[in-house]
């Protein structure tokens, strides 16, 4: 028997756990989808299409942080946790079953995304009144809400950093995670945000203002000036956030998993 | 190996060679802190082929055990072998030959056949007749959804769930809290029909009335001590347990107590006289005169 990773078992864990909550894992889902539509519609109309494609791509990101939360909510109660942790499966497997549903919710939330943000912006162009002020300029500034845009990658990128968080932080928060992650998360925010000002102030008494960890508002007489990163230094900075925190949280939740003692 | 050699020990020699040892813990230390230790230098080697009752009071670490047997909790100190596995790995290759039946037991909101589908893929030993037989003996079959059934009738569920994995070592944390007393009953007629040479079953308890004519050997443990751990064969042969009317006619006793007909005593036996285990009173002898019991048992 293959310890680490067997297709047929993974099959049989990620079935298991679908059925098993149904409620949390389904209806979160459609709940998440049906919210990203409600707000979508809504702030199209009070704020422009700008703002609901992206204040509704948010939304929908942030419920894959709260799927990612739930994944691993059998710890709430001793008999739910010893059932998972004595289930015969690796830790590898139900780590990975943790991945599979948070990335099956992200791909589930784009394409829904795609096709109601499609609807709404042909809808919205194929009634534009070609009399209508501005026509070719609003024509042309409403399109779809592209997935490579600069928006939709820093969504991407706190995304995949807090999903990882709530995995993680599922696996140390025995009951309401979200809330307790979300919080942790807050603090180190708040943490890294006065740290990052007083080692600026420090070194440059004249600062004003910092921002973790890439730039620097300086006080120039009567004027402010931002001061950026030198390129090799934002590189790393960006790359850590990027890629190499998320990384850590998303293998420190399989090292977490394997540990874990209930 | 503490009790080689000590009643008949060809004998023992005999039975610890024909049956392998699926269990055992060399120098266990664990604490919830290192500072307050339940377990210091625990030893204890268990072969298949019997049920073994762990006897502790509330507190003494007896579930505490059983989750470092399935790999729930890591030992500080020391080893734990099971089966050959370490536990703490919580391999698949393991965790399929061990069923854990905890205290309170998590059934989600699904029906009998849903749950057998989803959840017996994982027991490649599971048998569905005998599940069946199972769930009718012990009252249980229902169509309705697991979550809606009584605190009692789920853990008999999940009882006839855990023997019909066919698991090799089946490790029980008070299995009969929450049953009514048929139910005890047909508990502890199924546990006696499933047994076999090949097999471990290892119940914890403090209800030790509920392991009368069940248990093969007893294990108690105490202020993160073993005080004993004996077949019951041994236990009679060793001490005496009966009602008398004066209790001062014997010397060493262990443990006695007001009784309707008498004085219930437990004493060392000196004459080779047969008595009834009263598991109840070993029990309160061994916590009140560990050092006693542990030189009789030496």
């Amino acid at each position: 028997m293959n310890n680490t990773f067997q297709a047929a078992r993974f099959g049989f864990l990620l079935k298991k756990s679908i059925y098993e909550k149904p409620f949390q894992l389904a209806g979160l889902t459609l709940l998440s989808m049906a919210v990203v539509l409600i707000m979508y519609a809504f702030l199209k109309t009070v704020a422009g299409f700008e703002v609901a494609q992206t204040g509704s791509f948010l939304t929908g990101l942030t419920g894959g942080c709260i799927i990612a939360s739930v994944v691993y909510a059998y710890f709430s109660s001793s008999a739910m946790g010893y059932s998972f942790l004595t289930l015969p499966a690796s830790a590898f497997e139900k780590w990975l079953y943790g991945i599979f549903l948070t990335g099956l919710y992200l791909l589930l939330f784009l394409l829904f995304f795609r096709v109601i943000d499609t609807l709404f912006v042909s809808y919205f162009l194929r009634h534009i009144h070609p009399n209508r002020a501005h026509y070719r300029e609003i024509y042309e500034t409403v399109t779809i809400f592209q997935y490579d845009s600069m928006v939709a990658s820093q969504s991407f990128i706190m995304f995949f950093n807090f999903a990882g968080a709530m995995l993680i932080g599922s696996l140390y928060f025995n009951k309401t995670p979200f809330i307790r992650v979300a919080l942790v998360i807050c603090g180190c925010w708040c943490a890294a945000f006065v740290i990052n000002l007083l080692i600026a102030k420090w070194m440059m008494p004249e600062a004003a203002n910092a921002f973790p960890f890439l730039l620097v508002w300086i006080n120039i007489g009567k004027d402010v000036a931002r001061l950026d990163l030198p390129d090799y230094a934002s590189h790393i900075v960006k790359l850590s956030f990027n890629f190499i925190i998320p990384a850590i949280l998303w293998i420190l939740a399989y090292i977490r998993l394997k540990e874990k003692e209930f | 190996m503490n009790n080689f050699f000590s009643i008949n020990g060809l004998t023992i020699f005999v039975y610890y060679l024909t049956h392998t040892l699926i269990i055992d813990i060399r120098n266990l230390t664990f604490g919830y802190s290192p500072k307050k230790l339940l377990y210091k230098n625990l030893n204890l080697q268990l072969p298949a082929g019997s049920i073994y009752g762990l006897l502790g009071r509330n507190g003494a670490g007896k579930s505490t055990l059983l989750k470092n047997m399935i790999g729930l909790l890591y030992p500080l100190k020391g080893s734990i072998t099971v089966n050959g596995f370490q536990p703490g790995k919580r391999s698949p290759s393991f965790l399929s030959t061990i069923y854990f039946i905890p205290e309170e037991v998590y059934v989600p909101a699904l029906t009998i056949t849903r749950y057998v589908e989803l959840f017996a893929v994982f027991y490649p030993l599971f048998n569905h007749e005998q599940f069946n037989s199972y769930l009718l003996a012990l009252d249980t079959l229902t169509n309705e959804r697991l979550d809606r059934l009584s605190f009692g009738q789920q853990k008999k569920f999940i009882i006839a769930f855990g023997l019909a994995c066919n698991t090799e070592i089946l490790l029980l944390d008070e299995p009969t809290n929450g049953l009514d007393i048929p139910s005890k009953k047909q508990f502890r007629k199924l546990i006696a029909s499933v047994m076999n040479g090949d097999r471990m079953i290892f119940i914890s308890t403090h209800q030790v009335r509920d392991l009368d004519n069940l248990i093969d050997q007893v294990i108690i443990v105490d202020n993160g001590e073993l005080i004993m751990n004996e077949p019951l064969s041994a236990v009679a042969e060793k001490l005496f347990f009966g009602i008398v009317e004066r209790s001062n006619d014997y010397q060493e006793i262990l443990y006695s107590e007001n009784a309707l007909k008498g004085i219930a005593i437990v004493t060392k036996n000196t004459t080779g006289a047969d008595s009834k285990i009263n598991l109840e009173h070993l029990f309160n002898a061994a916590t009140e005169n560990a050092v006693m019991i542990k030189n009789i048992f030496k």
